[in-house]
């Protein structure tokens, strides 16, 4: 049989992943040869119909790009046009922001957690993960009032405030996430049977890393040093600054330790500020015409860089925005390390990119 | 302060890399630069950069500029489609423009030298109607399956399929 290539068709629809994507896995017996990938089975159009739609409507359809990372969207569509009509937003405004980007990857990266030790058949884990990340979803919706799309972008700040009462509550979940993550990181770093899915699998080099433009966790468990948080400062990330977490182990095992190690890094800065926020106004004026320009406007989404291209032709709507997802500068580094791995390989190490396939399609 | 002049130095060690082929640059914000470029020097160009080690191609963003309104637009109408190429180091984001016409809209592939374009010259090629010339994998991305060939979705003319054609399908 070698020579000859065996296909296997996996999706749309597929047990494995809980979003829509087509792979064709070339195989050989039980090892893989090759892979390709077809997506768009939940494209929508949004860059489109971002043509015709105001700035403001814009910014609710941007935040419905992702149901993980949905803050992220917004505010770098907000920050892009903020610099467009040179606004900038007040202090209080940016580090509210900054709290609720970092919520939203603790909630990110204990939601991929879970996903992934469910595709390594450690389901005990799975349901751990995601019973606490509930606290974290809890705290999302006890500032904004919503689980999910948190809507706390506007347009020149924010909408809501963070009180004493919920800096409390806030903190107090932070404890107990910060315990729990301690204790997923022994997990994952001592469970024989789980380090026998991860600890060497998907090895992805430095220099690979880089030739395949791989962004986020990916690339910094590989040792690229690559985080728009450090590297090109947004919201309030100058006066409350993170620290890059890399390693440079590059298997699957050093993707789980370094999300791990920045939910703490995350809950560090959300304490920082929390202790030090800065007193001003929540939103500032915006003009209702934006002039014409073009703008880029990176964040660090939990997956990786989030690259928006913004063009204003000066009216009130947009000419064009180009959105460029994590998710789709990472499918190169699947595509390339699935050769010469099992079959049985295939779906972690898709879940080690944490994929997400709405954010791929738009 | 001190960091700023370190960073300029960046975006001035890109363009002296590139600077035999710009045709024109711009500083649209303090951490950019923009450089126009002719789609023959698109492969020495992208070369130039990866030689240098300067950067990562962050996006491949397509822009329509239809030369009139598309409405009344004529067949042979010199609208193009304007390609950016964004590569990003540390705060610094350098976009290398090529302009290509409606009526020989093509590009040659940069995955041999950068192979993670690859997806993104797919997106590109099917949502603005490019032909990208050598790329290794020309087939659909996004679209679906019964997508009308020659109808390309971010093109300014395209404005949705009539109810009509929706109910025929």
């Amino acid at each position: 049989m070698s020579g000859e290539r065996f296909v296997i068709p996996i999706g749309p629809q597929h047990p494995a992943l809980k979003e829509p994507s087509h792979f064709e896995i070339f195989v050989d017996g039980e090892q893989v040869t090759g892979a390709t990938l077809r997506l768009g089975y939940v494209h929508r159009g949004i860059e489109k119909g971002a043509e015709q739609r105001t700035w403001t409507q814009n910014l609710y359809l941007m935040e419905r790009i992702c149901g993980i990372c949905s803050h992220v969207h917004a505010l770098a569509f907000a920050q892009g046009v903020e610099a467009l009509a040179g606004v900038q937003a007040p202090p209080r405004a940016r580090a509210i922001r900054q709290v609720i980007a970092e919520l939203e990857r603790l909630h990110s990266h204990l939601l991929w957690l879970g996903v992934a030790a469910h595709e390594a058949g450690f389901d005990a884990l799975f349901m751990y993960s995601w019973r606490d990340r509930e606290v974290v979803m809890d705290l999302l919706e006890l500032v904004s009032g919503n689980r999910v799309n948190y809507s706390a972008n506007l347009l020149g700040g924010v909408k809501f405030d963070i009180t004493a009462e919920q800096k409390v509550r806030i903190l107090d979940g932070l404890n107990f996430i910060e315990e729990r993550v301690h204790y997923y990181l022994g997990v994952v770093n001592t469970d024989e049977t789980f380090l026998g899915r991860t600890r060497g699998v998907g090895l992805l080099s430095r220099e690979e890393a880089e030739r395949l433009g791989a962004v986020g966790p990916t690339a910094r468990a590989s040792g690229v040093t690559r985080d728009v948080r450090v590297d090109a400062p947004y919201a309030a990330y100058s006066e409350f600054p993170v620290k890059m977490v890399v390693s440079q182990q590059g298997d699957l095992q050093a993707r789980f330790v370094v999300r791990l190690d920045e939910c703490f890094e995350s809950i560090r800065v959300i304490r920082e500020i929390l202790n030090n926020m800065p007193e001003s106004e929540l939103v500032v004026r915006m003009p209702r015409r934006i002039p014409a320009g073009e703008v880029v406007s990176r964040v660090e989404a939990p997956r990786g860089e989030l690259f928006y291209f913004i063009v204003s032709g000066g009216g009130d709507k947009p000419e064009r925005v180009k959105v460029r997802t994590p998710s789709l500068a990472n499918w190169g580094t699947v595509l390339a390390t699935a050769p010469g791995h099992k079959l049985a390989d295939i779906p972690m190490l898709v879940a080690g990119i944490d994929p997400c396939f709405s954010c791929n399609d738009r | 302060m001190n960091q700023e002049g370190t960073q300029d130095a960046l975006l001035k060690q890109a363009l002296d890399v590139i600077r035999p082929w710009v045709k024109e640059e711009h500083n649209p914000q303090p951490n950019r630069l923009d450089v126009v470029i002719g789609r023959e020097d698109l492969l020495a160009v992208v070369e130039a950069l990866k030689n240098a080690r300067w950067g990562y191609l962050s996006a491949i963003t397509g822009l329509d500029r239809p030369s009139t309104p598309p409405p009344e637009s004529v067949e042979n109408q010199e609208g193009t489609i304007e390609v950016l190429y964004h590569f990003c180091e540390k705060d610094k984001v350098l976009t290398l423009r090529v302009s290509v016409p409606y009526n020989d809209a093509s590009l040659p592939s940069i995955c041999n030298i950068l192979p993670s374009a690859t997806l993104f010259e797919r997106e590109l090629s099917e949502m603005f109607g490019i032909s990208i010339i050598g790329t290794p994998d020309p087939s659909r991305l996004l679209l679906p399956d019964s997508w009308p060939s020659g109808v390309y979705p971010l093109r300014k003319s395209f404005s949705g399929f009539s109810e009509v054609t929706e109910a025929q399908k």
